[in-house]
C-alpha cells in the first residue's frame, strides 16, 4: 500500500502568512492591552516602566524571531511527494 | 487614573487605602513565566544535537523557528495579560466611599462604589498555608441591602484593612448623622 500526491510543491514561504497572521493578533492584543493599562492605569513612573517594558521585550523578541528566520531560503518549495515518500519507507518497513 | 482625581470625587473626599492584590498573585505569575520559559529552553538544550540537525532542513527548520518564535512570544504576552489584570484590580477606601475596579481579561471592567455609611459589617478571611505565612486574604464588605457583598480579593492584611474600614464606617455615619441634624 503507497500514497501519492499529484505533483504539486508547497513554497516555505507559504508559512509566512501563517505566522503574520499571528503577528497580527499579538500587535492587537498588545495594543489592547497598553490602551487598559495607560487609560485605567494610576499615572505615573511606574506606569511608564511597565509600558516601556513590555514594549522593549516585544521588541527584543520580534528582533529575535527576524534574525532567527532571515537566513532561511524561503523561496525553497518542497513536493509533497517528498512528504509521502517518508511515510511509503515507513509502510514497507 | 489619577489618585488625586477620583471617579465622580466628591468635597473633601481623599483616599485612605489603595490596594491590590497581594505580591504574592504577581510571584504565581512570575514562576508561571519561568517555567513556561525555562521548560522549553533546558528542553532545547538537552535535545540540542537532534535539534540543531533539524533547524539546518531546508522545509522543518523555518517551521521549527516559527512555531519557537510564536511559542516565547504568546508566552511574553500571556504574562502581560496577566500582569494587566493584576495591576488594574484595584480597591479604593476613601474618608466616604469604597470604590472596587476589577479587570476581567481584556474586555470585561466592572466598576462599583459603595457609601461607607451604607456598610453593615466586614468579614476577614485568611486560610491556606501561603495565606497565613505571606498574611493575606480576602476581605467581605456587607450593605444592608441584598446586593452582593464587596469582596476585596487576596489583599495583604485583611485584619488590619478591615479594622481600618470599619473605623471609617463609624466616622462616615457619625457625619452624615451630623449633616443631617445640621440641616
Amino acid at each position: 500500500m503507497s500514497f501519492s500526491f499529484p505533483e504539486i510543491s508547497i513554497p516555505v514561504f507559504s508559512f509566512l502568512g501563517i505566522f503574520g497572521l499571528y503577528m497580527a493578533c499579538y500587535v492587537l492584543y498588545s495594543l489592547f492591552n497598553i490602551f487598559h493599562l495607560v487609560k485605567y492605569g494610576i499615572a505615573g513612573n511606574g506606569l511608564f516602566l511597565i509600558v516601556f517594558t513590555f514594549l522593549g521585550g516585544t521588541i527584543l523578541l520580534v528582533a529575535a524571531s527576524i534574525f532567527l528566520l532571515l537566513p532561511y531560503d524561503w523561496t525553497y518549495a518542497i513536493p509533497l511527494n517528498q512528504i509521502t515518500d517518508v511515510f511509503n519507507e515507513n509502510v514497507a518497513l | 487614573m489619577n489618585l488625586h482625581h477620583l471617579p465622580n470625587q466628591r468635597p473633601n473626599e481623599h483616599v485612605v487605602l489603595f490596594l491590590r492584590r497581594h505580591w504574592f498573585s504577581l510571584l504565581r505569575i512570575g514562576c508561571a513565566f519561568a517555567l513556561l520559559t525555562i521548560l522549553p529552553l533546558s528542553l532545547l538544550w538537552y535535545f540540542w544535537n537532534s535539534v540543531s540537525v533539524w533547524i539546518q532542513e531546508p522545509f522543518l527548520g523555518p517551521l521549527l523557528t516559527m512555531v519557537g518564535c510564536m511559542y516565547f512570544l504568546s508566552i511574553w504576552l500571556f504574562v502581560f495579560l496577566e500582569f494587566t489584570d493584576y495591576y488594574l484590580d484595584t480597591w479604593i477606601i476613601t474618608n466616604e466611599r469604597v470604590l472596587n475596579i476589577e479587570q476581567e481579561g481584556l474586555f470585561k471592567r466592572t466598576s462599583s462604589e459603595l457609601d461607607l455609611a451604607s456598610v453593615q459589617d466586614a468579614t476577614a478571611e485568611t486560610r491556606g498555608f501561603f495565606e497565613t505565612m505571606f498574611s493575606y486574604g480576602n476581605l467581605f464588605v456587607q450593605t444592608a441591602g441584598e446586593k452582593v457583598r464587596f469582596h476585596f480579593k487576596s489583599i495583604g492584611h485583611p485584619e488590619y484593612v478591615k479594622e481600618l474600614l470599619m473605623r471609617h464606617v463609624q466616622e462616615d455615619k457619625q457625619r452624615v448623622v451630623h449633616t443631617k441634624e445640621t440641616k
